[in-house]
């Protein structure tokens, strides 16, 4: 019967631009909440490279070739790319100075023995935990990270042999070991895969390993830095494309491509995110100075119910109840149509090559939650006032 | 009215301790009038309150109900000042212990007869909904449940006011002008209604008219 008083005879146009603009509104966050969260998380994991990390070096032209032109960076160089606001870090992949092979060394497996090239980057652009990626002198094995590709050749070459093609999983377990030489000594070091990378062409050890070989194998030639990891901010990876080419660097062109996607489609959601937060506020707006119109519109029936002795505190929960009603059936509405867009966006992205988690982001939820929180107290604080106000 | 719905004599005391209304401070008054005065309002008692237009019958009731608070001087119940009370308080004193009939009704014009009875009915329960419909045919106005409120008669609304204030449980009532619009045999029988009601409580009422006693024998008079 309160509320047959107090709601029934309202002009509710007001009411309904608001529930479309909190609907659309809610809609819009969470969607783009949510596809902004998944781009994000898009490509970690898959590789045991940090997503926004590329690896660069110097284009080798014909004068570089004939040592024209330099294809190592100084310090000066690297500080330079260090301070763009667009840059996470920067720094130098360090590699061998020294003779290595590396080797099967499992009964399992037939011998396979090839020289190599490795490389290590500093810990904090390798998605690895860091007690797996340590090594000192008269450990068991050296941790390392195989290039995906090296995998494919020791695959070609078991299948040359009849014997059966290994998994990544089952790689992890073949015992292998590099071979340390000079002209004067050698030395094995057992060694153990823990990861594989498609961006590095390298075998990639720990730092340790590393400055152990430079120091004990070195052939005393100059250690140069020909190759740099970089890591840039999210949505931001045009600007980092666009430093290479200014700079005449190259990479992977699929880390590049990756970059250049998660950029583009980004930016659209954070504005897409901007149009909904903007949205979301003025539909709340809308909603409060709703909720003063109808509490001054009834200014009599609340007046006289305080009067015949309600609770102020009833009236203005009448109120407040009616108001949080209509925001839960608003965030439930929005949250149906955000699970129909992103049933076809997801296919869209699919189609489009763009392979996206497809769990609900939980922030999205929160960022629903919140807002109906945010709604329904302001909504509490606007009746309190209004009905005490009448006192 | 079952005897489970009679209640004790109940002990609220209201005093008037020198109240003068500020907008009235500047008038001449009686030397008998209440304004200004120290005034006993003693559980139980039947007081009219006889006053000419403009006196301030209204203001008493707004006043001494806490609706208005221009006024020098002192209100308590029990002891206690009314101007240190919250909102719950007084939400919690209009329900149980003060009723009454305001001079310009306030009843819900929207809502039906029967529904403005019920939502004030409601609050702290007395009566079923059949005894609230024997409460409108003592006062003739039985056929009048579902209609709404504001196409009824200025007198018919004096009733269902009268009624609604008694859907209550009280220990005083306060009636400003209720039968401004009945005619005597009606007042009769509003007064006697009250009469009842405040009997089975052991509550008292204050009903301020223009000169008019109804017939009645009250406990004391009050003057403005």
């Amino acid at each position: 019967m309160l509320n047959k008083l107090l709601f029934k005879n309202q002009d509710k146009k007001q009411l309904v631009i608001a529930i479309i603009g909190a609907f659309m509104g809610i809609t819009f966050l969470v969607t783009s909440i949510h596809y902004l969260i998944k781009l994000n998380e898009f490509g970690k994991g898959s590789d045991i490279l940090g997503p926004n990390t590329v690896i660069v070096q110097k284009k080798v032209s014909n004068s570089s070739s004939l040592n024209l032109t330099k294809t190592d960076f100084t310090e000066r160089e690297i500080e330079k790319i260090k301070r763009e606001t667009f840059i996470k870090d920067v720094k130098p992949v360090i590699s061998n100075n020294f003779d290595i092979s590396f080797e099967t060394a499992d009964p399992m497996v037939p011998r396979f023995r090839t020289d190599v090239f490795i490389q290590t980057v500093d810990p904090t652009f390798l998605d690895v935990t860091p007690a797996n990626w340590k090594w000192k002198e008269g450990d068991e094995f050296v941790p390392i990270i195989l290039p995906r590709e090296f995998l494919v050749m020791l695959n070609t070459f078991m299948s040359a042999s009849n014997i059966p093609q290994i998994s990544d999983d089952l790689a992890k377990d073949i015992q292998f070991k590099f071979a340390l030489k000079d002209t004067i000594k050698k030395e094995y070091v057992n060694a153990r895969i823990i990861g594989f990378t498609n961006e590095v062409s390298s075998i990639l050890v720990p730092e340790s390993f590393m400055e152990y070989g430079n120091k004990k194998f070195t052939t005393g030639a100059e250690m140069k830095i020909t190759q740099l990891m970089i890591s840039g901010k999210e949505s931001e990876f045009g600007l980092v494309e666009e430093l290479l080419n200014a700079k005449g660097l190259e990479s992977k062109n699929a880390q590049m491509v990756v970059g250049r996607l998660k950029s583009v489609i980004g930016t659209l959601f954070i504005v897409v995110l901007g149009i909904s937060v903007i949205a979301v506020f003025v539909s709340g707006l809308v909603f409060i100075q709703y909720m003063q119109l109808l509490i001054s519109r009834n200014a009599y029936e609340v007046r006289t119910l305080l009067r015949i002795g309600f609770d102020p505190k009833v009236v203005s929960n009448s109120f407040f109840y009616y108001f949080v009603k209509i925001f839960g059936i608003v965030g439930f509405l929005g949250l149906s149509i955000f699970f129909v867009f992103k049933y076809f966006l997801d296919k869209m992205f699919e189609t489009g090559g763009l392979f996206l988690d497809k769990q609900p982001s939980l922030t999205a939820l929160f960022a629903l939650i919140f807002t109906y929180v945010l709604f329904s107290f302001s909504s509490y604080i606007t009746a309190k006032k209004g009905i005490y106000k009448q006192l | 009215m079952t005897s489970k719905k009679k209640r004790k004599i109940v002990a609220m005391k209201i005093i008037l301790d020198h109240i003068m209304p500020i907008p009235l401070a500047s008038v001449q008054h009686n030397p008998e009038s209440i304004w200004g005065s120290f005034v006993e309002i003693n559980p139980g008692e039947k007081i009219l309150l006889n006053a000419s237009s403009g006196k301030g019958k209204s203001t008493f009731t707004l006043t001494t109900v806490g609706l208005r608070n221009d006024y020098t001087g002192e209100i308590r119940y029990d002891e206690q000042s009314i101007r240190e009370f919250t909102p719950n308080n007084w939400a919690a004193m209009r329900r149980e212990k003060i009723t009454v009939v305001f001079q310009d009704l306030q009843l819900f014009p929207n809502l039906t007869v029967g529904e403005n009875l019920l939502l004030k009915n409601s609050l702290h329960p007395v009566y079923s909904e059949l005894e609230i419909r024997k409460l409108l045919e003592r006062l003739d106005i039985d056929s009048k449940w579902d209609q709404q409120c504001a196409l009824l008669s200025m007198g018919q609304q004096q009733r269902v006011a009268i009624i609604r204030a008694m859907c209550q449980p009280f220990e005083l009532a306060i009636l400003d002008e209720p039968f401004s619009h009945l005619d005597t045999e009606n007042a009769k029988r509003a007064l006697a209604l009250i009469e009842d009601r405040c009997n089975e409580q052991g509550a008292g009422f204050v009903l301020t008219t223009l000169g008019e006693t109804h017939n009645f024998t009250f406990d004391k008079e009050l003057k403005l």
